[in-house]
């Protein structure tokens, strides 16, 4: 990823959190709206989250060697 | 009569099947496309309400019915056999082809039955005519993994049929009708057969077993059919039933976390259908118009970019003989159009804006929420940022990039590839900008408007901070040689036990009486070989049957059995 990319990205995500604080802020449909950037930190937690409990069933569960059936 | 059953899509296409065989090798490739084409005139042509109707064995069969979720169903099952067809036009193998047809054929039968009998028999066509598009890999994992897939299907069909006559038996009625909440004891079988097919966990293990082992165009039409075609029997008839809203938020999660464990492109993606199912089951079972609509629109977009995805992933396979991302990395100069082609299906399926997964996604999880169920909605959108994760971000960066260059070898692609993929790529784009296209044929009005702030604020925010995450955790991501353990661990592991009580120890009885038997009859045949040597005790005992035989003596000797013989009889 070049420097540009991210300041890219970096524009973008500040022109949601513009929109959310004008364009939004008496938008209420759920309890979450209340949360300023709800959206964004349920997306970061969620791939953390995901990223992890996937490691940790693949590492205590489920990870075998592509022969495993077979012997 | 014979003209209307004919002209019915799905019969077209198995007509087209038995047809296909007289056509020489050459233009064999290019004639399986006209069926689909045709279908899909058909299928735009026919009104609501078109019936064709029949009777067997004095039940009423209703072999095509026409309403608008058949029809949408119709239009795009016709439209991906079209697509995958134009896909495998370098294909020389007659089996794949006819498998092929038969396949999409009953699949777009299945949308048009409007009795349950139809409904089995295009079912059983489906499980058939698939598997062989499994074994035409003709590998030892996929002849293993086809004869799985089989018996899973045939198992998933008896249930329906049971389903199906407890239905006739009860009711006395084999039409399609929609049953209410756990209705009846039919129902629930029927339920049962269905969500096999729609791989709902824990009955999904055929799926991921199965697709990465078919050919690689086998896999395109595979990820099309069999479960969109369920997802259809569900709307139809299950909508409302609650237990499958938590069923279907929890295949979502379930099918994104595996993607994220995988390490094959195409068992990724694999998994991650059952991911997509889960969203419109999920739908389904909440069961309001918004829902059911939703689940329709988003299997029908669903079909578009997975096909697509499995056509590039297929391609990779083609070129480099390998979809293990830890021998891939690095093709973005070698494959870029393949690269940039499967980001389109990727940025779909990730519901990004101006892509067909944005307008049906949205429309899935905002009826959640406007169902009141915000907890389901909340998983649905983790399981979206699973989705961007898994399919949108760690498969292709560690096919395309994470290495600067590959000393892979690279073959070069058919250009119908290409095309294929091209026009499957144009339809995610040109649905994503023109949503209403697709939303005049949903089976309820409605005036549901995607381009809204809100979601270009949700999903933005969404799609940002999940790359953000696996772009600090994306080591943890990368290739490994693994394969990873599902529920048919429990039929796959015991199978050599039980294949040593079932088979090999039955095996083994046959084979002790079989060598009993014919032990016994060499020691007979030992003994009448020379009947002198027990008839007359007095002769030579070193007679051989082959060089010398005694016909006196044996002649001889019966006068004298005989004479003992009569003499007892007087006797006594």
């Amino acid at each position: 990823m070049k420097n540009w990319q991210w300041i890219a990205l970096g524009i973008l995500f500040l022109i949601t959190l513009i929109l959310e604080f004008t364009v939004l802020a008496d938008y209420d449909s759920h309890w979450w709206n209340a949360v300023p950037a709800f959206y964004a930190l349920w997306g970061f937690l969620s791939c953390l989250a995901i990223i992890y409990v996937a490691k940790f069933i693949s590492n205590n569960l489920v990870k075998r060697d592509p022969d495993y059936y077979d012997r | 009569m014979i003209a209307e059953f004919i002209t019915i899509p799905g019969i077209i296409l198995i007509l087209g099947a038995l047809v296909l065989p007289l056509i020489p090798e050459k233009l064999r490739s290019s004639v399986f496309l006209i069926f689909p084409i045709a279908a899909l005139v058909v299928v735009f042509g026919r009104p609501d309400g078109y019936e064709v109707t029949g009777s067997l064995a004095g039940l009423e069969l209703v072999l095509m019915q026409v309403d608008a979720l058949s029809r949408l169903f119709g239009i795009i099952f016709a439209a991906t056999a079209l697509i995958a067809g134009i896909y495998a036009w370098h294909i020389r193998d007659l089996g794949q082809q006819i498998a092929a047809l038969v396949y999409a054929g009953s699949a777009i039968g299945v949308t048009y039955a409007g009795d349950f009998f139809t409904l089995l028999v295009y079912w059983e066509l489906m499980a058939i005519s698939s598997t062989w598009l499994v074994w035409a890999r003709r590998t030892p994992e996929s002849d293993g993994a086809g004869m799985r897939y089989l018996i899973f299907h045939v198992l998933g069909g008896g249930i329906l049929l049971a389903g199906i006559l407890w239905h006739l038996a009860t009711t006395g009625s084999i039409a399609v009708t929609t049953f209410s909440d756990f209705e009846s004891t039919a129902a629930v079988l029927i339920l049962i057969g269905v969500a096999i097919n729609a791989a709902v966990i824990p009955l999904h293990v055929w799926l991921p077993d199965a697709y990465p082992k078919a050919t690689i165009t086998g896999a395109v039409f595979m990820s099309a059919f069999t479960t969109k075609s369920a997802v259809y029997v569900l709307l139809r008839v299950f909508p409302g039933w609650e237990l499958l809203t938590w069923f279907g938020a929890a295949m979502a999660i379930y099918g994104v976390l595996y993607a994220v464990i995988c390490k094959d492109m195409r068992e990724i993606l694999a998994y991650h259908i059952v991911s997509q199912v889960g969203f419109m089951v999920a739908g389904i079972g909440i069961g309001t118009e918004m829902a059911l609509n939703g689940s329709a629109a988003h299997a029908y977009s669903h079909i578009l970019y997975k096909s697509l995805m499995f056509m590039g992933a297929g391609a990779v396979l083609y070129a480099t003989g390998t979809t293990k991302l830890v021998d891939l990395g690095g093709l973005k100069n070698k494959m870029r159009w393949t690269m940039i082609l499967y980001m389109v299906g990727a940025f779909s399926i990730s519901g990004l804006p101006l892509f067909n997964g944005f307008i049906s996604k949205a429309m899935t999880v905002d009826a959640a929420g406007y169902a009141g169920n915000e907890t389901a909605m909340l998983m649905l959108i983790l399981a979206g940022v699973g989705t961007f994760l898994s399919v949108g971000l760690k498969l292709p960066y560690f096919t395309w990039f994470d290495k600067e260059d590959t000393d892979i070898e690279v073959k070069p692609l058919p250009f119908n590839m290409y095309i294929a993929m091209g026009i499957a790529a144009f339809l995610c784009i040109f649905y994503g900008l023109f949503p209403n296209t697709l939303y005049i044929y949903l089976p309820f009005e409605t005036d549901y408007q995607p381009f809204t702030v809100y979601h270009f604020v949700e999903i933005t925010q969404i799609a940002l901070l999940t790359f953000a995450g696996f772009w600090l955790y994306r080591k943890k991501l990368g290739g490994e040689r693994i394969i990873a353990l599902d529920f048919d661990w429990f039929y796959r592991k015991p199978a050599p036990f039980f294949r040593r009580i079932f088979v090999n120890a039955i095996d083994n009885l046959f084979d002790i009486i079989q060598i009993t038997v014919h032990a016994f009859a060499i020691r007979i045949s030992g003994q009448f070989d020379n009947p002198m040597k027990w008839l007359n005790p007095f002769g030579r005992k070193d007679h051989n049957a082959q060089t010398y035989s005694p016909p006196m003596d044996v002649v001889m000797a019966f006068v004298l059995f005989v004479v003992i013989v009569l003499g007892v009889f007087l006797i006594f």
